[in-house]
């Protein structure tokens, strides 16, 4: 219950304060700007509902990682910094509970994030193959990498106990692991890139997108990567238990 | 007793924070806890409210050990630590709320404005912490340490950022308590008129160990508090 | 410096329909080529493929036709005597100009490629404001989230 309590109050701020508000509106502007931009290339023919929608499943899970790694990176070092965590430690809530509460809103936070993005699904992918399927492995592999990446996240910050720290490492753990966005299938093919895309969750998951929204392929198709980002959510969870316990003032 | 500290060790990366501390408090004190900046009252009080663990010695809260029963500690202690943040989104009542909701008896919506009006916020509980100047940033924490009616109320520099009024009305609201409430007051702070008009009982930590302890009137003799803590802190007193 | 000779006229002939295209900027269009063996004997192995000249004043050039059609060259394995075959080829039109489009046939047993008369293509630039009817959601949901962080900013702000 005091997990419910602290997620709570996570929430309540995200929505509450234009902290948590403008990365909602922010998300809202980048995929009005994206669906825009695709369906005027899809008028032109040079992108089919497929592709369309397997770009943009790609950028809401990019834009849900990142808000859990911000998010992330702010939950022990903030308050420690602001001086807020000590009365948090002074109540019966142990540290578990409290990354847990923390966990919970990164995860109410994504889930926002999904409701927001559903209409651009939508529109962008009406007409095309496969739409509710993308969906449906959007709402799942997304949710296993937010908890992944928010879950580290937010045991580096018990960690670090520094916000722009932590902050800096979550960047740069984006980049790496969002690389896959930037680079051409093309350019992944190579025995180096299918080994970095293999051990890779964030980049198995938009090939799973790409199997199933564009080649129409099944389950059985995705079990090996599913496999993969299942372990690094439970390798995640496990860091933060470890990292929430052991932090000390 | 409801605090037993015995041979308390605890270091910082080859720096000596405790160095065998000794002490105890009684029931229904108000112990002062005094000592010069970095003397080891701050380290002291978080072991005390198990906010960490010390490296050697025992630490008995009312007949619980705060490392293996921290959780019981938990329910019958708060504290006000010396830098207390606030979540400023939040209103007053909002804040104690949500503190009150981590405990297993929760107080009630009525208990929340009663809390406010003994700490003189009567009117503000709808006010965005924000919006608190520090005096009143301040009697919310207090507020809040007192959310669990607890049995042992830490406070570190309570009267931080007080104007004197403001003081003498914290004062007040201590012995209240203290009186007729029962609660034992830890009181860790510089000032010394604090001291004097509030502890019964007092312990002077210098370089990690206690100098002295004892009932105040019995320790100043004839001589003042600050003749007292001046000759226990100076160099080569130890 | 020597010149390849000039050998005499192709068994092949070839013809491009339509003539003339008017569209515009987005629309898919299919050009048939019609390959005729004029000869007693069968040819084998032949390559059709189309191509695409952009004849807009100011901006003569030949076209690149990666993004207008993805399959811009049929291999025909044969063609009976005084048979004909009849090649599609579908092209999606990506941007505006006048532009003529042509196909050329190749038998490696001739030393001339064949080429059809020349169909001229316009195409028009429109301007699509709302493709997939995109802006009630575009547009509406950050406005919409932006009113609702508005009058939660107002109601959350006491100032005494």
């Amino acid at each position: 219950m005091k997990t419910a309590y602290i997620m709570q109050k996570e929430i309540k701020e995200s929505i509450l304060t234009p902290k948590g508000f403008l990365w909602y509106i922010l998300t809202s502007v980048i995929l009005s700007v994206l669906s825009y931009l695709f369906l005027t290339n899809s008028e032109l023919s040079l992108l089919d509902q497929g592709e369309m929608l397997y770009m943009i499943m790609n950028f809401i899970t990019a834009l849900g990682v990142l808000i859990g790694l911000v998010f992330g990176a702010d939950s022990f070092a903030g308050e420690i910094e602001r001086g807020t965590i000590e009365a948090l430690f002074l109540s019966p809530a142990n540290k578990t509970e409290i990354a847990m509460g923390k966990l919970g809103a990164a995860l109410t936070n994504w889930g926002i994030t999904f409701i927001i993005s559903l209409p651009y699904l939508f529109v962008v992918g009406k007409g095309g193959q496969n739409l509710l399927t993308g969906i449906a492995y959007l709402a799942i592999l997304g949710t296993l990498l937010v908890i992944t990446f928010s879950a580290f996240s937010i045991g580096l910050s018990a960690r670090i106990k520094s916000m722009k720290n932590s902050l800096i490492i979550s960047f740069f753990i984006f980049l790496l692991a969002g690389s896959p966005i930037f680079l051409s299938s093309a350019q992944r093919g190579t025995w180096f890139g299918m080994i970095l895309d293999l051990i890779n969750p964030f980049a198995d998951a938009i090939n799973t997108f790409d199997s199933v929204v564009i080649d129409s392929q099944g389950f059985s198709y995705q079990i090996g990567r599913v496999a993969i980002i299942c372990g690094y959510t439970f390798l995640s969870l496990w860091f933060l238990k470890r990292s929430a316990s052991r932090l000390e003032m | 007793m409801i605090i037993s500290v015995e041979n308390l060790v605890k270091k910082y990366n080859g720096y000596t924070a405790l160095d065998g501390l000794n002490f105890t408090v009684e029931d229904g004190d108000i112990f002062g806890f005094l000592g010069p900046n970095g003397a080891g009252k701050t380290t002291t009080i978080r072991i005390l409210t198990a906010m960490i663990k010390a490296d050697s010695g025992n630490v008995l809260v009312d007949g619980h050990d705060v490392v293996k029963e921290p959780l019981a500690v938990k329910r019958i202690i708060n504290a006000l630590p010396e830098s207390n943040g606030y979540y400023e989104w939040m209103t007053a009542y909002e804040y104690l709320e949500f503190f009150s909701n981590l405990y297993e008896e929760k107080a009630s919506k009525q208990d929340i404005h009663k809390l406010l009006e003994v700490v003189g916020l009567h009117g503000k509980e709808g006010h965005l912490i924000r919006s608190y100047s520090r005096g009143m940033k301040q009697r919310l924490g207090i507020a809040r340490a007192l959310i669990n009616r607890p049995k042992l109320l830490f406070l570190d520099e309570p009267t931080n950022g007080l104007d004197p009024k403001g003081r003498r009305d914290i004062h007040d609201l201590l012995i209240d308590l203290n009186q007729k409430h029962s609660t034992t007051i830890f009181l860790s702070t510089h000032l010394l008129d604090d001291v004097e008009r509030l502890c019964n009982r007092i312990a002077i930590i210098n370089y990690g160990k206690i100098v002295r302890t004892g009932e105040l009137d019995r320790i100043k003799g004839k001589g003042t508090i600050e003749d007292i803590f001046f000759m226990s802190t100076k160099e080569g007193a130890l | 410096m020597n010149y390849s000779p000039v050998f005499a006229a192709s068994r092949i002939t070839v013809s491009i329909n339509p003539p003339f295209i008017q569209a515009n900027m987005g629309d898919k269009i299919i050009y048939t080529g019609m390959i005729t063996n004029n000869s007693d004997k069968a040819v084998n192995n032949i390559i059709a493929y189309i191509s695409l000249a952009n004849v807009t004043r100011g901006k003569e050039e030949p076209m690149d036709l990666e993004d207008w059609s993805a399959n811009k060259a049929i291999k025909v394995d044969t063609i009976p005597p005084r048979g004909t075959y009849e090649g599609k080829w579908p092209m999606r039109l990506i941007d505006s100009g006048s532009y003529v489009a042509y196909v050329m046939v190749v038998d490696k047993n001739d030393n001339i490629p064949v080429s059809s008369a020349m169909s001229r293509l316009e195409i028009k630039r429109v301007l699509r404001l709302n493709p997939n009817n995109v802006l009630p959601v575009a547009l509406g949901e950050p406005i919409l989230l932006g009113i609702v962080c508005i009058f939660i900013y107002f109601r959350r702000k006491r100032v005494k």
